[in-house]
């Protein structure tokens, strides 16, 4: 049975923040992660979480999806606020044993609940708007710079497509190897970590065998169809900035000088 | 000259083995569909990669539209000429997105963009995948991934595509689907040089060619080889049942105007000797 | 007394999702022991998932498949001996291999099995011999083994579990003619010593006529025809209905018939044609 594993989580739609350039879109969650770690006060840091909401509500991704994306760090988050709840200086508020809370501690644990959540909600929502085969080549393309600095920029991405190509081939062979093992007797359910990983040996092996061979044909088809690297490469998709990404570019300027101002006019909270 | 000339050509994977290839001479006239039949480790499947200078003979010499194989600056001007289609339609294709798999070759041939949207599209309707180009390989048939690699090969315009059993893995379906686009490539006047074990395949070529042992065993028009039911017999290969049961008459003494090759023929030639 | 009886047995996939399919649908029927039984039907016509629930790796939706009379699900947990009983041959079995020795890798079964070291020895080499593995062969490396050596190894790991049904899944896929006939061959051998029930997965017409004894053609997860090759082949217009062939030398024989030469239904092989097309010229004194 296949495995429909969903890759980057990718969620076809048809939403303005789909319709963007993903180079603009990496750029400007850099920039939004960069001011979600500059809010020093709750005003700023209601202006940002502000606009990250603006930003899923416009993404056209059901908000349940949100929800899944945060359940799987909210262990994170909880510790990461009770300790700073405790770690707090001044008078404190309320004290037990060596524990003591602060309102400095309480101040702490929001700012950093609210920007783990916000980070978390705009990532997601690249990821979500996004598919892979996009994401990969506007890395590609934002990393040209780097090749003054002899990084293979070219075939870091082009190592990449391939990946994302043959994750769901080879997601299907283990499957297929794991159901040939099996009716050979193979118990890879039962017994203790150690018995079970060695059960793996029968997968894993011809696992690797078979991607070898793999690597080994792609290798020859890519020769076969001229391949010679990156130079003197064209690409059949041009990627230009539309109007919508110059909007979503002035949008984001507007929260950085926002955030800027509130955090000059306004009292630094922490 | 041939569009393609194999002369005297030796060729081995490692020096002190034995020759895959013991002095191979072939011609493939321009437009013409050859079929190159003989069994696994017969050396077929080496003589396909001589042909687009994936592998470079020891000795002899191949000429590609009078362009030597050997010659290392010609190297990929020469693969562009001359496309190869492998067994495993997994292993060909190289993106997550059909149509950027198709772009692939001409992206490597520094085409510019709007000419490779186009020769892209123009692919894949020769295929007959155009409305498959935004999907992703692995949801694919084996025939249709097939298709995808042949229309990714079509894509850098080449004059001759040699296929390197291409419809092993497939069902019979997806060879049906294959042979079809094959024939069409031929109808368009590309050379087509097909490796295969299936007679049936071969039967609709131009000229066939059998292989054993790194050397050639008998080549001509598909009914001349098939004639020599016993020879191919001996070298493990099959023939058509139809001609099977033409060449088993003919030892009882009925004879024929020419040897049966497909379902049609034979029940034609049988229809008279029977009423 | 039947081997193998299948009741009602349909599967779905992924079902309450909108990937909902039904790959088998309502299959029933009985095997003796001793038969072999050729599965036709066109890619996705549900043959994988079918014989897939006959070894239990995978659980019906509904139905039920009883070995020699009972439940495989009886005992869920216990699931795993039945596998030992319908061994399994996969499509493509070669890559299933992973042991340093072809030995060593035949014997992982039989091994599972909980044989003997004594037993097990046993069972490999017949097994081996079985496939026409030489004896030096069972000390190379699997990965050092000839394409069609590769798949005999395969497949001599499941024939050494020693299996009362063995199911094999298009097992002359990509060999050539003259590996082809050779794996057949020695199938047709080992069935005939160990006369255990066999179901052969195939697009090859031409093999399943040849060697089964009945034929299941399978159409979008049913079972549409169970029947001698003979009595399946001669429906032509049916076969070709669903997308399938009749051997070449079948369509030929029918084809006369229809037009008017006196020739009996479901010709499978040359070797009846022509000595039916003989008869016919003695009896008409052609020859």
């Amino acid at each position: 049975m296949t495995r429909d594993i969903a890759l980057g989580q990718f969620i076809p739609g048809k939403g303005v923040i789909h319709k963007m350039d993903a180079r603009v879109k990496i750029l400007l969650l850099i920039a939004f992660i960069v001011l979600i770690f500059c809010t020093f006060n709750f005003i700023s840091l209601g202006l940002i979480t502000a606009s990250v909401v603006a930003v899923i509500l416009l993404s056209d991704i059901p908000f349940k999806m949100y929800l899944k994306s945060l359940k799987v760090i909210i262990l994170i988050i909880v510790i990461t606020s009770l300790l700073n709840i405790f770690y707090g200086s001044g008078e404190p508020l309320v004290q037990f044993w060596i524990f003591k809370i602060t309102l400095s501690g309480i101040y702490r644990a929001v700012f950093v609940t609210v920007r783990i959540v916000c980070l978390i909600l705009i990532s997601s929502c690249l990821t979500f708007t996004t598919s892979p085969t996009d994401l990969t080549d506007a890395i590609e393309r934002l990393m040209k710079p780097l090749k003054i600095f002899h990084i293979k920029v070219h075939e870091i991405a082009m190592m990449m497509t391939i990946a994302l190509r043959f994750v769901p081939t080879l997601l299907e062979e283990t499957d297929k190897i794991m159901a040939a093992q099996k009716a050979r007797g193979a118990d890879m359910e039962s017994g203790g970590m150690i018995k079970k990983i060695k059960a793996m040996t029968p997968v894993l092996i011809p696992l690797f065998v078979s991607a070898f061979r793999r690597a080994y044909d792609l290798a020859v088809a890519m020769e076969c169809r001229c391949y010679q690297g990156g130079d003197g490469r064209t690409r059949m998709k041009i990627l230009k900035m539309k109007k919508l990404d110059w909007f979503c570019v002035a949008f984001t300027a507007l929260v950085l000088i926002g955030v800027i101002l509130c955090n000059i006019f306004f009292p630094a909270a922490i | 000259m041939s569009f393609i000339s194999v002369e005297n050509v030796k060729f081995s994977y490692d020096e002190d083995k034995k020759n895959v290839l013991n002095d191979i001479n072939l011609k493939i006239e321009q437009g013409e569909f050859v079929a190159l039949l003989g069994h696994n480790g017969c050396g077929k499947s080496t003589a396909a990669k001589l042909l687009n200078a994936m592998i470079l003979p020891d000795e002899g010499v191949v000429i590609v539209d009078k362009m030597n194989t050997s010659d290392e600056k010609l190297t990929y001007e020469i693969r562009r000429n001359v496309g190869l289609v492998l067994q495993n339609p997994d292993n060909q294709l190289v993106a997550s997105v059909i149509e950027e798999d198709v772009a692939f070759g001409p992206e490597n041939l520094g085409v510019p963009p709007e000419e490779i949207r186009e020769r892209v599209d123009r692919a894949l309707k020769t295929v007959d995948m155009y409305e498959y180009r935004k999907h992703a390989p692995h949801k694919l048939s084996g025939g249709q991934k097939q298709r995808v690699a042949i229309a990714g090969i079509l894509a850098m315009q080449p004059t001759c595509v040699v296929f390197d059993e291409p419809t092993a893995m497939l069902d019979p379906n997806g060879r049906e689907e294959v042979m079809n686009t094959i024939l069409t490539l031929k109808q368009n006047g590309i050379t087509v040089v097909l490796i295969t074990h299936y007679m049936n395949e071969a039967v609709m070529a131009d000229r066939v060619i059998v292989m054993d042992k790194g050397v050639v065993l008998t080549e001509g028009n598909p009914r001349e080889v098939f004639s020599q039911v016993n020879l191919l017999k001996k070298h493990s290969l099959d023939v058509p049942q139809a001609t099977e049961l033409a060449y088993k008459l003919l030892g009882i003494g009925l004879k024929f105007d020419e040897m049966p090759l497909n379902t049609d023929e034979c029940v034609d030639y049988l229809e008279g000797v029977l009423k | 007394m039947s081997i193998i009886e299948v009741k009602n047995l349909s599967f779905v996939y992924g079902i309450d999702t909108p990937f909902e399919k039904k790959a088998v649908e309502d299959v029933s029927l009985s095997v003796d022991e001793g038969e072999v039984i050729g599965l036709i039907g066109h890619t996705g016509s549900g043959k994988s998932t079918f014989v897939q629930m006959l070894n239990g790796l995978i659980k019906p939706t509904s139905g039920q498949v009883l070995l020699a009379g009972r439940d495989i699900w009886e005992k869920p947990k216990e699931i795993r001996n039945i596998r030992f009983k319908v061994g399994m041959v996969f499509q493509y079995p070669e890559y299933q291999l992973f042991d340093d020795t072809v030995y060593k890798d035949i014997s992982f079964g039989p091994r599972n099995k909980g044989y003997s070291e004594k037993e097990i020895d046993e069972k490999v080499r017949n097994a081996a011999r079985f496939v026409g593995l030489s004896e030096r062969l069972l000390k190379e490396s699997p990965f050092d083994l000839s394409g069609g050596e590769k798949r005999r190894a395969a497949i001599a790991g499941i024939i050494a579990m020693d299996p009362d049904v063995l199911v094999l899944d298009e097992p002359t896929a990509g060999l050539d003619p003259k590996g082809k006939n050779l794996l057949l061959a020695q199938i047709m051998q080992y069935h005939k010593q160990r006369k255990n029930t066999i179901f052969i997965v195939s697009h090859s017409m031409e093999d399943i006529s040849r060697i089964a004894d009945r034929v299941m053609v399978m159409n979008k997860g049913r079972l549409e025809m169970l029947d001698t090759p003979r009595n399946i082949f001669a429906q032509v217009e049916k076969i070709e209905s669903m997308g399938l062939r009749v051997p070449q030398i079948t369509k030929i024989m029918m084809t006369l018939k229809e037009r008017g030469v006196n020739l009996p239904d479901g010709i499978l092989t040359v070797e009846q044609a022509f000595f039916e097309v003989v008869n016919l010229l003695k009896k008409e004194g052609k020859i």
